[in-house]
């Protein structure tokens, strides 16, 4: 395993949906694309991993700009969602979806913070060639990648010093629980995810964690 | 520490009967309807909430005993816990009518990044800063009214 810095340089602005979007995830959703399996794409990922804690730093970057987008979505209950999915009348019948109803089908709108960079880096420890492997093909990242949003230029490798877990000046890389960190305790503390699957409340713990741009 | 252990010990468990899945516990204690001082029954569906270790404080008049009753306004209710702020792991919940989903409920640990929990979303900022254009409005608003407190 060596010590890599990972830069995507980006085409399109790009959005994180809140996260620290750290590069163990990255290459976790691009190995559950190909494998299928949640578990399988976690204990695949070419990062060095200490007791769960990948070796992975947040995505880091400078925002040039940042703006807010929304996306308006038209369901179409009828034939955009499973009917299974619809809880049944008491007779165990579906009840008829329709198009005159305002809750079967409707405008949902979701809106992001978008941020302009010129790139994104993570620090890491891992094998470069794998890591290489899997994200030479990924011309997309973040939230609303079918949209625009988040094209990659393309991605570069280079050998750095830092572990993914402490920076220069011993802050914290990425979300690491307090009783694990080892750096400068004066550091951010807060509720997050430290290990896959990061959307899962089970991952989540008291850690110290690197700010996130605004 | 575990957010959903913390909050099942010190409000949860006071609200709803407790099984084996914390999750599953949060989730009842935050979408169930539970009897109110005034005989009537009501989900936590207005109001606000600030659970600290052993110190559940609600503004809804629940007849659940164990839990601090307030009649302060939310923004009134954050401020002062977080003027008075003691370092110690704070949940700050502010409901609507909308159950507050428990993807959406977060520990404040540091006053750099103090996390109001909302059914609509985790209003996130740093208290010892002023609110910037890209802070939430939740947040401005609070700053307001601290302002206007100090003057």
């Amino acid at each position: 395993m060596e010590k890599l810095t990972v830069t995507a340089h980006m085409k399109t602005p790009f959005i994180t949906g809140g996260g620290y979007m750290t590069f163990d995830a990255l290459l976790a959703g691009i190995l559950f694309d190909q494998l299928q399996d949640v578990e399988a794409a976690h204990a695949s990922v070419p990062i060095k991993c200490t007791d769960g804690l990948f070796h992975a730093s947040a995505a880091m970057y400078e925002p040039l700009d940042q703006s807010r987008v929304a996306f308006v979505a038209n369901m179409r209950a009828d034939h955009s969602l499973d009917a299974d999915l619809f809880p049944r009348k008491k007779d165990g019948t579906m009840r008829k979806m329709g198009r005159l109803r305002r809750r079967d089908f409707g405008a949902v709108m979701n809106s992001y913070d978008s941020k302009q960079v010129d790139s994104l880096e993570w620090h890491v420890e891992g094998d470069s060639e794998e890591i290489l492997k899997l994200i030479e093909p990924i011309s997309f990242i973040g939230k609303r990648r079918a949209s625009g949003f988040g094209e990659v230029h393309h991605w570069s490798i280079e050998a750095s010093e830092l572990d993914g877990l402490t920076g220069y000046l011993n802050e914290p890389l990425r979300p690491i629980p307090v009783e694990r960190f080892k750096g400068n305790t004066d550091s951010l503390k807060v509720d997050a995810a430290w290990r896959p699957a990061y959307w899962h409340p089970a991952n989540r713990a008291i850690c110290y964690a690197p700010e996130t741009p605004q | 520490m575990n957010t959903f252990d913390f909050f099942n010990d010190n409000f949860g468990r006071l609200l709803v009967e407790q099984g084996n899945d914390p999750f599953e516990n949060a989730a009842k204690a935050l979408r169930s309807s539970h009897p109110l001082a005034s005989g009537k029954n009501s989900r936590l569906g207005s109001g606000w909430a600030i659970v600290k270790e052993k110190n559940a404080v609600v503004q809804l008049k629940l007849a659940a005993t164990g839990i601090t009753y307030d009649d302060r306004t939310r923004f009134e209710a954050i401020i002062d816990a977080l003027e008075n702020w003691d370092n110690e792991p704070t949940i700050f919940m502010v409901f609507d009518k909308a159950p507050l989903p428990i993807s959406n409920l977060f520990l404040t640990v540091d006053l750099r990044a103090v996390r109001v929990c909302t059914p609509g979303g985790v209003y996130s900022f740093d208290y010892t800063l002023e609110p910037t254009e890209n802070s939430p409005q939740f947040y401005k608003t609070l700053y307001k009214q601290r302002m206007k407190n100090a003057s």
